[in-house]
């Protein structure tokens, strides 16, 4: 599971018929890229959040049909952004 | 499976049902990348662990009903900075 925070809602209206009437998300990767999620927890813009891939992200979604490759499966109760790195035990040489 | 460190722990109150009340963690590879996985061992923060990826790692949960994508698969005895990084 990777961790996102959401940047907000999506609207398609014209979309397959497999992906439902499910919520869409617009969600970014610590210091990474957009990616857009199914939302079946019901999230807000700003909340951090774990999300799964592989075949996990068609169940957490609904059934194993559905066609998700990115779901969200839990908002993280705390997180500040400066503390994993802090946290490590070893300090590592900038790079 | 990858050779990677917990950092620590990860609470989610509110998460879908398929996650059940797993154990997570909040894990780093080599390069400092953060992940999360289930932790059905009890690794603790610092412990190198190796973890399982894709959709074996929902069968390494012991229940394969669980929606994750990334599992603690055991702890490593003896390893160190050097021979990670």
């Amino acid at each position: 599971m990777k961790i996102f925070q959401v940047e907000g809602t999506l609207v398609a209206t014209a979309r397959i018929s497999q992906l439902e009437n499910r919520r869409l998300l617009v969600v970014r990767e610590r210091g990474g890229g957009r990616q857009v999620a199914v939302d079946p927890v019901g999230c807000k813009e700003g909340d951090w959040v774990i999300a799964v891939g592989s075949s996990a992200a068609k169940d957490a979604a609904g059934h194993k049909d559905y066609p998700s490759d990115l779901t969200i499966v839990g908002i993280i109760d705390y997180w500040d952004d400066t503390q994993p790195k802090a946290a490590s035990p070893t300090v590592r040489a900038t790079t | 499976m990858m050779i990677q460190r917990v950092v620590r722990d990860l609470v989610t109150t509110k998460r879908v049902w398929g996650l059940q009340a797993r154990k997570l963690r909040v894990v780093e590879d080599a390069k400092g990348n953060l992940d999360v996985a289930v932790d059905p061992v009890g690794a603790k923060v610092g412990d190198f662990v190796i973890t399982i990826g894709y959709s074996a790692a929902r069968i390494a949960t012991g229940n394969p009903a669980v929606t994750t994508d990334l599992t603690i698969g055991g702890i490593i005895d003896d390893w160190s900075e050097d021979r990670w990084r």
